[in-house]
């Protein structure tokens, strides 16, 4: 007999391990899809025999050297420049209402895609750009631009800026996400006055007191932002040095190279990066352990005060710095999309013309058309997914087991780049002519570890005592998820939405290879158009692209008001 | 030795006056503040401390000895605090917690006197177990200890006892009162059980009734 109950628990209780199997197939597939052509085993190139050739033609490269160099530079750098900012903000105004309004201030930083910001940091430090126009010629004495390397420098240090800028607002809000699970911030506020009545000035009670303890929530988002700094290939695109480039980004453009020849050492490249970002991710995990060590005695040395009023005021001026540095980019950006002719010393353009924005809107309908679709299809997925497993696991009555949460997680911590192209083999053997499909798929891979974290809370915390009152008024499982949990999630789903439409919206490496280079999207085109010759158009797009996420995240805002306010309605009729 | 003086103080919530209160308190004393919740105790902590959130405002002095406290910074006032959590610092020993809280002395002055000090209190031996390992009277013993190692010059108790059975609870408020009498120190416990209230012996004052009083 058909019963929809029964299916629908059937569903239910297959989901946990059709979301495993979906996250962790293409990951293992894609990583042995690289891992065999490294050892130059490509059969369609009538290379069968094993042999290391891929790797000493990978170090006998030109510059390949700097190019692990820069890598592991430019990620080390960004991340502990933009963990110690994070520190330093959150330990000088933990008691002060600044910290929630500095995190509103650079929150819309979270969710503008790397692509976007990075073209409107170039536009800030660019020779002619909107800090050179600033300070000149009154400053700076400038007539004309200087004749800076920037934002190419082959330091990598526009990359280092461009990354610490983007990734600050991101660590920001999981500490203030952590410090808002009520249970752990009563403690550390608790415990933060009670040093404070021992005398601890305010900023050396929080590193002594509440960082150890936080710490701890820290960690998955550091690792995180470590990994994809390591292996992201758009910063280094926008920002970075062209020769050498990053190893990602050579990795790359070997890959798309007409010589396939190159794809062996391109694979070898590969296991290195994958190599690398490991490395890096156990290098920060042993100084952490180390810091800990040395600190142990000086955390119970009774000094009360290190500098705290000069960090303090130091911790005012970067606060400054960095909010104008975004505005400044943004405003420029802005005004770049708007612009008619614009001499160099002027802050302002001579005109305002809607000229870019109509000409690049002839261009940008099939981009805006492909964004949006693979977008909602992605998001859509992952959000039903989601909702499935944490249900199976509230009916099976027990959480996910740890191999299960660091599966969700792995598409976040290992390099994209490392199994994106394995996996690009695998859909050419199953079905090449789906680009979209294939596209789709891979974005799949990066929203659901995003729409997990962002749901998994909200729902493990329904009071379960909604459910029990259901369940004793003769409510089945299904009805209880359909008619009481959903309704009841209502605001946390669609900010889960919003946050996948975010992720899939800004996915760059994954629409390129997986869409066998032919479907085309806002952040695609808008880092092909970053490195070509109009600014004004460059503006365009990537105004574009932030405007998407945050009209996302505006009816992620509005729509559960609408829907609260249509259930009165529905109860006074 | 010090006095702790609270000078014509009142503090409004909004524009309604909650509290007002004028008391001196000599070394060695304990100020019982009863009253149900909702009347003000914890908002007279919260200005003692200098952590009065911004929807109050007061208007008074408070005075240790000579020095006046009003607007120094909370964490410079030197007023030990006591909760009824003890709220011991879960990433460090026991030792670690109550060297946290000592002034600034060489190392080997610190563990001696951690030493001393756990002995007295029957905790012997206890330096580097963890927090989460002892009982709640062994905590609250910590607790305790870590506040007057700190030196404070005055302690504040905030309902101290209110989570500790009958038993251990007489047991630790002898302890914490005659370790107050002993180093002097002028005491303001807010509670709301009368056995605490009196057996601090020393004055009480109601802030329920008192609010009465003045209507």
């Amino acid at each position: 007999m058909f019963n929809p109950n029964n299916v629908f628990t059937k569903v239910i209780t297959l989901s946990p391990a059709l979301l495993l199997a979906l996250l962790i197939l293409p990951v293992i597939g894609g990583l042995v899809g690289v891992l065999l052509p490294a050892f130059s085993y490509i059969p369609a190139l009538g290379e069968i025999g094993l042999s290391m050739k891929g790797f000493s033609a990978l170090i006998n490269t030109a510059g390949f050297s700097d190019m692990v160099r820069l890598s592991i530079s430019s990620a080390f750098i960004s991340t502990l420049l933009a963990f110690s900012i994070n520190l330093l903000l959150v330990a000088a105004y933990f008691t002060s209402p600044w910290l929630n309004r500095i995190q509103r201030l650079l929150g819309p930083v979270l969710v503008i895609p790397h692509a976007a910001a990075a073209i409107a940091i170039s536009f800030l430090i660019t020779p002619s750009g909107m800090i050179a126009r600033l300070f000149s010629p009154w400053l700076s004495g400038w007539q004309s631009p200087a004749d800076w390397l920037l934002p190419h420098d082959p330091w990598g240090i526009s990359m280092i800026l461009g990354l610490t800028l983007k990734e600050l607002p991101f660590l920001l809000l999981m500490t203030l996400a952590a410090l808002a699970q009520t249970d752990l911030a009563t403690n550390l506020r608790a415990q933060h006055k009670m040093a404070l009545s021992l005398g601890y000035s305010p900023v050396t009670a929080f590193f002594k007191v509440v960082l150890p303890n936080l710490y701890p929530f820290l960690r998955l988002p550091v690792l995180a932002v470590l990994a994809y700094a390591s292996a992201n290939v758009e910063v280094p695109l926008i920002l970075g040095p062209n020769a050498p480039p990053t190893l990602a980004v050579a990795i790359m453009n070997w890959f798309n190279d007409v010589d396939l020849t190159l794809r062996i050492k391109a694979s070898a490249g590969a296991i290195i990066q994958l190599l690398l970002t490991i490395g890096l991710l156990i290098v920060w995990w042993c100084g952490e352990k180390i810091i800990k060590r040395i600190t142990q005695l000086s955390l119970v040395n009774g000094t009360r005060n290190y500098a705290d009023k000069g960090i303090t005021w130091f911790v005012h001026l970067l606060t400054t710095v960095i909010v104008s540095c975004v505005l400044l980019s943004l405003v420029g950006l802005i005004l770049w999309s708007f612009a008619g002719y614009w001499r160099f010393p002027e802050s302002l353009p001579d005109q305002l013309v809607l000229m870019h924005w109509q000409s690049a809107f002839s261009h940008m309908q099939t981009p805006i058309m492909n964004t949006l679709l693979i977008g909602f299809i992605a998001t859509l997925a992952a959000i039903v997914l989601t909702l499935f497993t944490l249900e199976a696991e509230q009916q099976r009555g027990y959480t996910l087991s740890r191999f299960a949460t660091i599966v969700i997680y792995l598409p976040m911590l290992i390099p994209s780049i490392a199994f994106l192209f394995g996996l690009v083999w695998f859909q050419e053997q199953i079905n090449s002519q789906h680009a979209l499909f294939n596209v789709i798929f891979s974005h799949l891979l990066f929203v659901v570890p995003y729409v997990f974290l962002s749901l998994a809370n909200s729902y493990r915390r329904l009071d379960p005592r909604f459910m029990n009152l259901a369940a004793s008024l003769g409510a089945t499982p299904t009805k209880v998820f359909w008619q009481i949990k959903l309704p009841m999630l209502a605001t946390p789903i669609c900010i889960a939405c919003a946050l996948g439409l975010a992720v899939s919206f800004s996915q760059y490496l994954p629409t390129l290879l997986n869409g066998g280079g032919r479907i085309n999207t806002l952040t695609t085109e808008a880092v092909a158009l970053a490195s070509g010759a109009s600014r004004r158009v460059s503006a365009v797009y990537a105004l574009v692209q932030m405007l998407l996420p945050a009209l996302a995240f505006a009816l992620a805002w509005f729509i559960p008001k609408l829907l609260i306010q249509n259930q009165h309605k529905g109860n006074h009729a | 030795m010090h006095s702790l003086a609270i000078k014509h103080l009142t503090i409004w919530q909004q524009s309604t006056p909650l509290i007002s209160l004028d008391e001196t308190i000599q070394g060695g004393d304990i100020l019982s503040v009863m009253g149900p919740s909702g009347s003000g105790k914890s908002t007279l902590l919260n200005w003692l401390t200098g952590m009065l959130p911004a929807t109050f405002h007061a208007q008074g002095q408070l005075y240790l000895g000579q020095q006046e406290l009003t607007h120094t910074a909370s964490h410079s006032r030197r007023l030990g605090l006591l909760y009824q959590d003890a709220l011991l610092f879960p990433h460090l020993s026991v030792a670690g917690n109550i060297a946290f809280a000592m002034p600034k002395t060489t190392r080997k002055q610190r563990t001696d006197k951690i030493h001393h000090a756990l002995d007295q209190v029957g905790l012997k031996g206890f330096e580097n177990r963890s927090p989460a390992s002892l009982s709640g009277g062994q905590q609250a013993r910590v607790a305790l200890l870590r506040v007057l190692l700190s030196e404070p010059k005055a302690i504040l108790l905030d309902e101290p006892f209110s989570k500790l059975d009958s038993q251990l609870r007489h047991e630790i408020r002898e302890l914490v009162f005659a370790q107050i009498r002993e180093h002097k120190l002028p005491a303001i416990m807010v509670t709301h059980d009368c056995v605490d209230a009196q057996a601090a012996q020393g004055k009480i004052v109601n802030l329920g009734t008192q609010e009465y009083n003045h209507a």
